[in-house]
């Protein structure tokens, strides 16, 4: 029964959802959309375990570290707050030994973020417009917290892309094979094409040979055998999904559903 | 925020000043184009003819509550005498009629999409243009019905039979004990090796699901790619760790390991602290991924599922750290860095094999040999619709392009 | 208000300057600033996101009509219709089971859902958008010739190469098919299709990522040093 319930409904859901595609009528009709609302609520249910989760280990980490913390502290002889005061960049930076507990002190900033985007969100805190303003009118602490906390952080980790494209490229271009080769050149023809330079290069190329010039290359190549590769892929990802569902409908693909006969 | 609003102030400028100078550009325009019309009208102010042959009926294929117009163009539509069709309906041949829509010149139909499914429905549609309006004759009744079947789809349908069944028969020949051959996918020959080398090193191994929820399908692949890769660990008795950005994600991994730990006869070994939620956002995950990597140094990272921006970053602190990288996904934009960074790549088709791959199962492969079949029936398709078109190309016999032009029917999705 | 005092404004602006630093500082190596930064940001984000849901999943999408619902029952003309919401509800509830050691096993129905769900609709959308689109606009003749009847050569070349090349890369794709002889090389040349999708996808990626760097530098040099305008 525990095994067969879970198994039954993904078969009956899945089977019903195809079938439904193909019968415009109600309650057919939509119900990939009902069920795309389903979905939905019962993501905004699971975050209270994940989020509960983020708490507890969290949580966990900061009793653990600061217990330990304050052992460290107390190690030393004399009034340990003192010591604790101390030798504070050493026992909240790393300092501690064991891992479980090192790092208490940024799992309290992580905690202490939590609560207060829950606080400022949940209870519309300083909102300009009060209580019937909306989460994000400008002002409120919580769009505070995010233009001056969140959005930074969230763009430059976003632009440390360009250094990692860099040392990426870099690897690529170390690497020796007929493949690696037609990858790297290909890609190089392309972000010439985007950028003046490329015109600039080959500008003094002769008319007759104008097929030649970045830009056209550029051009050809993202329309010619970049559209055979996409296509390719497209197709076959297709094929794969088609594939999967229907193993994963008649229930031969369950390894999510605790999968084996014990 | 003060910031925003000075920034917008200075820039709200411009726009008006531009919005009175392109309403004056426009006005004249308008009145230009007006008076062009007028003097090409060919019977100088008259009201245009009627649109002809109107015809109501049910919309098909839908779920009811529609009627669908049809009718011939007016022989004035195209002379600039005809700003469009106005749609009447009425309960009673007799009326009182009342307008249920409009439809601009040049256009030929009109779904009257607030109908009640079995009543009977009269229209008229009326003619406008700057000289006055004429009427056709009052039509009807008409009736909507809601459908059991939608026609427009019958080749989705069909072409969805076509490769489901291929799958299903493979699976269920494969059940049947027929051999199969499934060649060599060397980034999941790799996995026993790598997952092998982090039991040596005595590193954990890092297992990313993608950072979608679980109602995108590359998710599911990863978490059950995540089950196979789990049952190898749990006989290695090596350390895993599967952070992940959503919350269902990291309910299914812990249930998948948990059964994966089960089945390899170890339950003991399972710790709901293997699988643990960060944050939704993307860019604070892989803050989090990053810091993971660089302070527990896993020697093995597992990349499978939907990945955007972020792959590129994991991948590559992956790399710094010197961890065999086996990665999968069918994000076309990301595939590049996956193959520029990792050690392995499985690309598209291959991410949503890789679970049958690895499972090892003859039902599971046998769905592997009904994709193929699949990849033969689109070739076949392509070849087939590409020569017919080709052969009227060259030898301009017509029967080949009506031929190709059903053929290309078939995928076109209404 | 207090948040357009100058003060305030600064404040701000020197608070995501000097995250933006030590988000970067990454890149050198891990230390206490990246990990405070991290942390901070774990934090806020996870916040932000389920504040966004409870504001614009959970209270319209259930709560609200599940309130309004429930009113008409005693105020009204009673309607049934948002008892369907006691399906995700349950499921939702079944969710947070898990917590329960004895009841854990239930968490696994809207697992079962939501699989089922996924499945179900994929299969059907990328039968749809991707497979049958691409193979729509893959049948074209790739012998073209122009109004007034003259071969076009390179048009028909490039159509031919992608028809070739789509071909090639599905040979790639064949899992019951050692890759070897004939077979093998035209999936060798598949695979130079797909390195080339790669490359273009990798090239045309670059710069966007330069513009991001270069949108934080803007942010550092003239929002907060002032050092350009």
């Amino acid at each position: 029964m525990r095994r067969q319930v879970p198994l039954l409904i993904t078969l009956v859901v899945g089977a019903v959802l195809i079938i439904a595609a193909f019968i415009p009528r109600a309650p057919f009709g939509g119900l990939g959309e009902n069920f795309s609302l389903y979905f939905d609520i019962i993501a905004v249910f699971a975050f209270l375990l994940g989020g509960g989760n983020l708490i507890r280990i969290h949580g966990m980490r900061l009793v653990r570290g600061v217990g330990m913390a304050i052992t460290e502290a107390k190690k030393g002889g004399g009034a340990w707050p003192l010591r604790f005061v101390i030798e504070f960049p050493f026992l909240a930076f790393g300092g501690l030994k064991d891992r479980r507990g090192r790092d208490w002190f940024f799992s309290l900033i992580t905690l202490l973020g939590f609560f207060a985007m829950l606080a400022a969100g949940l209870l519309k805190l300083g909102n300009p417009k009060g209580w019937q303003g909306n989460v994000t009118t400008p002002g409120a602490m919580f769009q505070e917290f995010y233009d001056s906390m969140f959005n930074p952080l969230q763009a430059t980790m976003y632009a440390l892309l360009a250094f990692f494209v860099a040392s990426a490229s870099y690897r690529a271009f170390r690497a020796k094979s007929v493949e690696a080769t037609i990858l790297l050149v290909t890609a190089f023809i392309i972000l010439l094409g985007r950028t003046p330079a490329g015109a600039y290069v080959t500008a003094w190329m002769p008319e007759s040979l104008s097929f030649l010039t970045i830009p056209n290359l550029a051009n050809w190549v993202m329309a010619i055998p970049n559209l055979a590769g996409q296509r390719a892929i497209i197709i076959g990802i297709a094929l794969g999904v088609i594939a999967m569902s229907l193993r994963v409908i008649i229930g031969i693909e369950r390894t999510y559903l605790g999968s084996d006969e014990k | 925020m003060a910031r925003q609003q000075q920034s917008e102030k200075c820039a709200s400028h411009k726009p008006a000043r531009m919005g009175r100078a392109s309403g004056i550009l426009l006005f004249l325009m308008l009145a230009l184009s007006a008076s062009v019309v007028f003097a090409q009208a060919p019977n100088g102010g008259a009201a245009p003819r009627s649109a002809s042959d109107p015809q109501a009926a049910d919309t098909k294929g839908d779920e009811g509550g529609s009627i669908m117009l049809r009718w011939t163009l007016s022989p004035d539509d195209s002379a600039g005498q005809v700003t469009g069709y106005e749609i009447f309906r009425a309960a009673k041949p007799d009326g009182p009629f009342q307008s249920v829509g409009f439809a601009s010149r040049g256009s030929a139909r009109f779904a009257d999409g607030s109908t009640d499914d079995d009543s009977a429905y009269y229209y008229k549609i009326v003619t406008t243009g700057p000289g006055g309006s004429t009427e056709t004759a009052v039509i009807g009744p008409a009736r909507s019905t809601a459908e059991w079947f939608n026609s427009n789809r019958a080749n989705v349908l069909v072409i969805g039979l076509l490769i489901s069944g291929a799958v299903l028969y493979y699976i269920a020949s494969a059940r049947k004990g027929k051999k199969l051959f499934i060649r060599r996918i060397a980034g999941l020959e790799a996995v026993h090796d790598a997952i092998g080398r982090a039991t040596e090193m005595g590193r954990p191994i890092l297992y990313i699901p993608g950072i979608q929820d679980m109602d995108d399908v590359q998710t599911v692949a990863g978490v059950t790619i995540l089950g196979y890769v789990a049952r190898t660990i749990a006989e290695y008795d090596t350390k895993l760790e599967v952070p992940t950005s959503r919350s269902i994600v990291m309910s299914t991994a812990r249930e998948t390991i948990k059964a994966a730990f089960l089945s390899a006869g170890r339950p003991e070994k399972y710790s709901d602290d293997m699988v643990n939620y960060i944050t939704d956002e993307q860019f604070g995950y892989v803050a989090a991924v990053d810091g993971i990597m660089v302070r527990e140094k896993p020697a093995t990272c597992f990349y499978m599922g939907a990945f955007f921006a972020e792959a590129l970053i994991m991948a590559e602190t992956g790399n710094s750290i010197g961890a065999i990288q086996i990665a999968g996904t069918a994000m076309p934009a990301q595939l590049p860095f996956f193959v520029a960074a990792c050690d392995y790549t499985l690309i598209g088709e291959e991410l949503f094999a890789a679970s049958a791959y690895l499972s090892n199962e003859p039902r599971q492969l046998g769905s592997l040999k009904g994709q193929d079949v699949g990849k033969s029936i689109a070739m076949l398709a392509i070849a087939a619709g590409t020569a017919l078109f080709t052969l009227n190309q060259i030898l301009r016999v017509e029967w080949f392009a009506s031929a190709g032009q059903w053929l290309k029917n078939l995928f076109i999705v209404n | 208000m207090w948040m357009e005092h100058p003060g305030w404004v600064l404040f701000g602006t020197w608070v995501a300057a000097l995250f933006t630093l030590g988000i970067a500082t990454f890149l050198y190596k891990d230390n206490p600033v990246y990990k405070f930064c991290e942390a901070v940001f774990v934090g806020i984000s996870a916040g932000y996101w389920f504040v966004s849901y409870f504001w614009q999943t959970l209270l319209p999408k259930l709560g609200y009509p599940f309130y309004a619902g429930v009113k008409t029952m005693f105020v009204g003309p009673a309607e049934w219709g948002w008892l369907v919401l006691l399906i995700p509800g349950t499921l939702g509830v079944m969710m947070l089971l898990r917590l329960v050691p004895k009841a854990g096993w239930i968490a696994r129905w809207p697992l079962a859902f939501i699989v089922g769900y996924t499945a179900g609709l994929r299969l059907i959308t990328f039968l749809q958008s991707n497979a049958m689109t691409q193979l729509q606009n893959s049948v074209q003749p790739v012998v073209r010739y122009d109004a007034s009847g003259q071969f076009l050569g390179w048009e028909s070349f490039n159509i031919l190469l992608v028809t070739v090349g789509t071909f090639a890369g599905l040979f790639y794709f064949f899992f019951s098919q050692e890759h070897k002889g004939v077979f093998g090389r035209v999936a060798r040349v598949g695979t130079w299709f797909l390195m080339i999708t790669f490359g273009a996808a990798f090239g045309y990626t670059v710069m966007g990522r330069m513009s991001l760097l270069i949108g934080r530098l803007d942010f550092l040099l003239a929002d907060w040093l002032h050092l350009i305008r």
